[in-house]
């Protein structure tokens, strides 16, 4: 499970410098933070995975996510991809949570749950939309 | 009054036909709410494990405090006008659904809920303006996300962990909405 996330966030990363490239101004700013933060959590869960001695999956060169991606011409299509991205990514880390059974790597999931929820507020907020709309946040598989 | 549904009776009521995204937000609620009630009731039907359930209460018991106290300072900034109607509208049905769905764990397990009954300090202050509430308010969500991701890792009963779990993740959205509120960055440094 945690090598899952872990390729998840690798990939998300990534996902997030491409979606920047279709975004400008404060959006831009946004999605080179988030993009730093994905890059933390990727980095945290790999920790997680090497104290319970295993080996966590590498990054991939950005090419070979990129045709995973969808097409987005606009900043309209690069921030319904974010939507999307995070969805997946809160509902992830949720199910990530169910999973776990040490305190700690249960603390690491659900902090980075918060802050991919944090992050999809954010992406709502940029597209004009609620940033708060429900009051059970679940997000999507 | 309230536009979301009580987490025992989610998406079930008669008459919500809604548009496809309302009714997705509404089976998500339903979702999480089941899950609460899954996880609240589960104790019941384990006496054995009422030890352990002890301190799941204990966590619970906090967890809706925080809540009450969030949901009273929406309450407090409706009426005061330190709030934009919509949001604080909004903000404020979504604490009633937290408190009921902690209720509803804490029922379960045998547990009458506790009210707040202290005032938040500095609310004087608080109130002294929107900016000022919405930045008050971030720090009292900030607060309470804080203590769910204490809370989690250390629960007994894991049939809690997506219900609390989503909880949290909403507290995490009100903080961006209040900070876009106070009109600072939406993500705080970090």
């Amino acid at each position: 499970m945690l090598s899952s996330v872990a390729a998840l966030e690798h990939a998300a990363a990534v996902a997030w410098a491409a979606i920047g490239e279709r975004l400008e101004g404060e959006a831009r700013g946004y999605a080179r933070t988030i993009e730093a933060r994905e890059r933390r959590h990727a980095e945290r869960i790999s920790a997680l995975i090497r104290e319970l001695g295993g080996e966590p999956p590498e990054g991939r060169p950005p090419e070979e996510y990129a045709s995973q991606f969808p097409l987005m011409r606009d900043e309209e299509e690069a921030l319904r991809f974010a939507a999307d991205l995070e969805e997946h990514l809160v509902r992830a880390h949720l199910d990530a949570l169910q999973t776990l059974p040490e305190e700690e790597q249960r603390r690491a999931v659900a902090e980075i749950a918060a802050e991919e929820a944090e992050d999809l507020a954010v992406v709502h907020a940029v597209s004009g939309e609620p940033v708060a709309e429900f009051p059970f946040v679940t997000g999507t598989q | 009054m309230s536009r979301q549904a009580a987490p025992a009776e989610a998406g079930l009521g008669p008459g919500r036909a809604a548009p496809a995204e309302a009714a997705l937000g509404t089976r998500r609620q339903a979702l999480a709410a089941a899950a609460l009630a899954a996880g609240a009731a589960l104790p019941l039907a384990r006496p054995a494990a009422a030890a352990a359930q002890t301190s799941d209460v204990d966590h619970l018991e906090r967890l809706l405090a925080l809540e009450q106290r969030l949901q009273s300072l929406y309450e407090a900034a409706l009426q005061r006008d330190a709030i934009e109607p919509g949001l604080g509208e909004t903000l404020l049905e979504h604490e009633s659904e937290h408190v009921r769905g902690l209720e509803m764990a804490l029922r379960a397990r045998g547990r009458r809920s506790p009210r707040a009954t202290v005032p938040p300090p500095q609310v004087g202050t608080a109130f002294a303006g929107r900016p000022a509430f919405a930045r008050f308010a971030a720090d009292a969500e900030t607060e309470a996300v804080r203590s769910y991701e204490e809370v989690l890792p250390i629960l007994r009963s894991t049939r809690l962990l997506l219900p609390l779990g989503s909880i949290m993740a909403s507290g995490a959205q009100h903080v961006v909405a209040l900070r876009q509120e106070a009109g600072e960055d939406l993500l705080a440094p970090g």
